[in-house]
């Protein structure tokens, strides 16, 4: 769709300057270096600018326009636009600053700018950003001091600064790009349309992406995931941070949303989440030059102990399995290397190991059947010819389909050798943990590329009868609903304990009678969130005199702890003994709708924070691998020879769950707790709920 | 001439509301309405002359032509307490019925609205069963139904009735949902067994608690700094943004048309504000918000505010100004109205009082 955008036979720039140290000249220069197609200045005031003839307006140029470069101030953008329209032009890039970053006057030409681009069909990228850049069709349309190197990689950036600074970095480590975009304030283009345009672009095969928020949550997992089954996408998301999320609220007029729900979206979308810009370039290295393992088992080949062992226990850490090398192999290795060496994994080729060395053990490492992944090591010693050794790291790795980091260690004594590992294409690292966290990611996106997303089975439910439950509260103005609502969850198959509820005294102990005891006796209230706190419980009730007194005494604490809740009355329960209590819980996260969390239950729930989130919709894998993510997951299996509780079941519920709150958008946040898990067979029973309705109006 | 002196337990009980409601009541139905408000304590100058909000408002609302000087006579000023405690006579009861009979003139009934609560101007001889008594008029007393102590307080205020025939009878107010079946099946009942005719209840309608930005902006002395064409707008509740960011997003979202007061510093806080349907945002400590979160409330049609005072000072003045707002808009004249048709025995009323 925006093959025109990044190749166009002919580009305009409004605002074009002749002025150094303008960015009307910059964007115009730039574009003169390397463009082979038609470029037109636009200026009213000049007639010549690079000698090009320059026009006073885009409509006066004859020709068709595929591209217009926008540098002009803010407010005459809109009117530019419309000439764009005019001319015919499809796709803009609008650099210019003074939109919505700058306040309530730029938002209105933003606003004014998209709506002119919707009536002309015309795509706009920024405005407010660096430019473009595309160096495989040799464009540079942008204000960056140089063209970025021809490579594989597709980058786009919500920041300016950071293209900026990529690009040096890029340029200092031989890195290349087929695709470069600053995206800026996304009125039009954002990640979404970009990624869909990386996933069918030829010349690139990892897509690197630094974001602040993204515009549409459900669109960009439904695009990632897709895109991902094809390339790699890596991404930095920043303002995960309360500190961090008030600064991109403060740099860009948006909501950073909670980081949970964008690390389950990155999960269910295929994503690879880098946690800082360093982390996002060491895995694009790697990416761009490195065939995708096929498993997590990595051999070590290195010179010296120590960073030996330092790697293997980086590789444990990041859940990579040291292989365990093949008779072949160690056999293979014990005829030529010397007999003081490691021959097991990691392979220790000891310190005055020659080239010729290094490059045979890795050859041999390399066929290993057991091996899906390289590590190579390097400590300059004495005898260490680190020139050679890279160059027989890369003759090696032309003929294997299996992955090869390096990480030679040391600062002036490997930079020759550093130098020629980038220029052959294989990522070295300063040190090893660099190496090892990009072959992390190497392996998960092997993992997740194969991964298979089965659509949730679908869920037999009473939906007329959840949606008059939902429509009758709010009619009633009601906000929450709390155990009086019961019969929602029934409607969704949700088993619930036995219930019934009272207004007086004489009616709590009638329904105690027909209930069974024992009985626990919960307050009923709209206002009432923590029920313990305020004396709004009663346990293990065993008779009539049980239940009176407990009635009077709740009436009277609730009556003293928060004296402006309004009171509907008790709950009374059968109380289930011998289960294990867990919650299940949901609340609608802003850009990704409902985030369903899952966790143990119990007083000290809130203070654990042993919980695992995920988006919904839910299927059945999911809801499993939701419950075993927990750390506390081995207290259901059953510790010391305890029974197993019935974990299907509660992963029955999860999807329920799932399915409940994605057919009810006016549910705010819900929650089951406790929920108790009997024993394996026997099911589980919510025993309390508390939901929120958005309001009605 | 019918009359009926409007009184309350306390402040703050829905007096002037229902003195609203049926003046126009009665006025639809065809009579002639007077009003007056013996004892004016909430005093503003229009034009030169000292009156009373309450008298003002009414005097709009029924069109009258009466002077101010008879519709509110005497003026709760320090003059009149400490003459009060000094014990300088000043014949109230006479200015009192001289302009009663200017009010009452040509009228067929007139509406009496109480100082504050039913002893409020005792130490002048003019609480609300003195002044009943000085007019001749019959007593309605409106009282706020919280729980159930409003029942003790009800019966301890007709003790200050010294002739039980001058009270006509009550009208319980902004009873809550969830007490409307106590009230209804013994509250009421128990007090007419006392011999307390019961008129009305009225459930609570939280939409006449509601102020509107502009109401707001000129109470706190605010800067507006976008959304003026907003102003008109009602909220019913602030919020107060001073947690972190997640916990926000939610107790915002579940009460949106509201107003949320936040630092100026607090980005996230007014992006999860405008994000959850806030109507505006009071801006503490004078600290003016970043450009990009003005040029989305301005998007989203929010009014932003700029305050002087700190996040404490300012919901304390939100506090006295929500909840206690003045009846003036058309919207919740009409809800007056409509509650005490749907809920009051309008007519039993107009009969005790002499219609």
């Amino acid at each position: 769709m925006l093959s025109r955008l990044f190749n166009p036979d002919s580009v305009a720039v409004i605002g074009a300057s002749r002025k150094k140290g303008k960015v009307g000249n910059a964007v115009l220069s730039n574009l003169v270096k390397d463009f082979r197609g038609n470029i037109y200045p636009v200026n009213p005031g000049e007639e010549k600018i690079e000698d090009l003839t320059c026009y006073a307006s885009i409509l006066d140029v004859a020709d068709d326009v595929d591209l217009a470069v926008v540098v002009v101030p803010a407010k005459v953008v809109p009117p530019m636009l419309e000439e764009c329209g005019r001319a015919g032009v499809k796709y803009v890039v609008v650099i210019s600053a003074g939109f919505k970053e700058a306040g309530v006057e730029g938002a209105k030409l933003e606003r004014r700018s998209l709506e002119i681009c919707k009536e002309y069909g015309i795509h706009m990228v920024g405005p407010n950003c660096l430019g473009i850049m595309d160096p495989v069709a040799g464009l540079n349309a942008s204000f960056a001091a140089s063209m970025a190197y021809e490579g594989n990689i597709a980058m786009m950036s919500q920041s300016g600064a950071i293209c900026t600074s990529t690009l040096d970095w890029a340029e200092a480590n031989g890195m290349g790009f087929s695709k470069f975009v600053s995206l800026g304030n996304k009125a039009d283009l954002g990640e979404n349309e970009f990624l869909t345009e990386f996933r069918d672009d030829p010349s690139t095969s990892v897509i690197a992406a630094y974001l602040e928020g993204i515009k549409n949550g459900a669109q960009f997992i439904e695009f990632a995931r897709d895109v991902s089954r094809k390339k790699p996408v890596v991404l930095v998301k920043s303002g995960r941070t309360a500190a961090g999320s008030r600064a991109v609220s403060s740099h860009t007029g948006t909501l950073a949303g909670s980081d949970q729900a964008y690390n389950a979206a990155f999960d269910k979308a295929g994503v690879i989440r880098a946690d800082t810009l360093e982390d996002m370039l060491d895995y694009i290295r790697a990416f761009s030059t490195q065939p995708i393992p096929a498993g997590r088992r990595i051999a070590i080949l290195t010179n010296a102990g120590g960073l030996g062992i330092l790697t293997a226990d980086a590789c444990y850490y990041e859940g990579l399995e040291l292989a365990s090398l093949s008779t072949e192999t160690i056999e293979g290795l014990r005829k030529f290397l010397p007999g003081a060496a490691s021959f097991y994994n990691p392979v220790d080729v000891l310190g005055d190991a020659s080239a010729k060395l290094y490059g045979d053990a890795l050859e041999i490492v390399l066929k290993d059947p057991n091996v899906d992944g390289v590590i190579l090591l390097t400590s300059p010693q004495a005898m260490t010819d680190v020139a050679s050794i890279a160059k027989v790291v890369i003759q090696k790795m032309e003929n294997s389909d299996k992955p090869v980091l390096c990480s030679f260690v040391g600062g002036t004594r490997i930079m020759e050798g550093n130098s020629i590992l980038v220029a052959g294409g294989v990522p070295n690292y300063t040190f090893p943990e660099r190496a090892v966290a990009s072959m992390g990611a190497l392996c998960d996106y092997g993992k997740r590329r194969n991964m298979v997303y089965p659509l949730p089975k679908p869920v037999h439910s009473d939906r007329k009868t959840a949606s008059e439950l939902l429509d009758e509260a709010a009619a009633k103005d009601k906000k929450i609903l709390g155990l009086e609502s019961f019969d929602l969850l029934k409607a969704y198959g949700i088993p619930v304990v036995e219930i019934g509820k009272a207004s007086t005294v004489e009616e709590a102990v009638e329904e105690s009678e027909r209930i069974g005891y024992p009985v626990v006796m919960k307050v009923l209230s709209p206002d009432i969130s923590h029920k313990t706190d305020v004396g709004g419980i009663r346990l293990s009730l065993m008779n009539k005199d049980d239940v009176r007194r407990a009635y009077h005494t709740m009436m009277s604490d609730v009556g003293r702890y928060m004296p402006s809740a309004r009171i509907t009355g008790v709950q009374l329960q059968r109380m289930i003994e011998g289960g294990r209590e867990v919650i299940i819980g949901m609340n609608r996260d802003v850009q990704f709708g409902p985030l369903l969390m899952f966790g143990l239950g119990g007083t000290y729930v809130e203070i654990l924070k042993d919980v695992s989130f995920r988006l919904a919709p839910l299927n059945e894998k999911d809801a499993h691998s939701m419950i075993s993510s927990i750390r506390s997951y081995p207290l259901l299996t059953g510790v010391r020879g305890e029974k197993a509780y019935d974990v299907d079941a509660v992963a029955d519920v999860l999807v329920r769950v799932s399915r409940l709150v994605e057919d009810f958008p006016q549910v705010l946040e819900f929650e089951i707790n406790p929920l108790m898990v009997l024993p394996e067979d026997e099911g589980c029973f919510a025993m309390d709920m508390r939901l929120t309705l958005k309001e009605s109006n | 001439m019918a009359s009926i002196l409007v009184s309350s337990s306390e402040n703050y009980s829905g007096k002037s509301s229902i003195c609203s409601g049926l003046g126009l009541i009665l006025k639809e139905r065809g009579k002639s309405v007077g009003y007056m408000k013996p004892v004016g304590n909430l005093l503003v100058d229009v034009d030169g002359v000292l009156s009373d909000e309450d008298a003002e408002q009414m005097r709009d609302l029924l069109s009258l032509e009466t002077p101010r000087s008879c519709i509110t006579p005497i003026m709760l000023t320090e003059n009149l307490t400490n003459d009060a405690l000094l014990g300088v006579e000043k014949h109230l009861d006479e200015t009192l019925k001289q302009a009663y009979s200017e009010v009452s003139r040509d009228k067929d009934m007139v509406i009496i609205e109480g100082e504050g609560g039913i002893g409020s101007g005792a130490m002048y001889n003019l609480s609300d069963p003195q002044v009943a008594s000085i007019l001749d008029s019959k007593i309605l007393l409106i009282t706020r139904f919280d729980s159930v102590s409003a029942v003790d307080r009800i019966l301890c205020d007709i003790e200050l009735i010294d002739d039980r025939n001058m009270l006509s009878g009550i009208i319980l107010n902004e009873v809550e949902e969830d007490k409307s079946g106590i009230v209804r099946d013994m509250v009421v009942p128990f007090l007419e067994k006392k011999g307390v005719k019961v008129f009305g209840v009225i459930p609570r309608d939280h939409t006449l608690g509601a102020v509107s930005i502009a109401e707001i902006v000129e109470d706190l002395r605010g800067d507006v700094l976008t959304g003026r064409q907003e102003m008109d707008k009602l909220v019913e509740h602030y919020l107060v943004g001073a947690m972190e960011i997640n916990s926000a997003i939610k107790y915002f979202r579940r009460s949106p048309n509201n107003v949320v007061v936040t630092g100026g510093d607090r980005a996230d806080i007014q992006m999860a504000a405008i994000e959850a349907g806030a109507r505006a945002l009071i801006l503490t400590g004078n600290l003016r918000p970043s450009e990009a979160v003005l040029g989305s409330a301005d998007e989203a049609g929010v009014v932003v505010v700029l305050v002087r005072g700190d996040t404490l000072s300012t919901i304390e003045r939100m506090e006295n100004l929500i909840g206690h707002a003045r009846i003036q808009q058309k919207t919740k004249i009409e809800t007056i109205v409509r509650l005490i048709e749907e809920n009051v025995d309008v007519d039993s009323i107009l009969d005790s009082a002499g219609l």
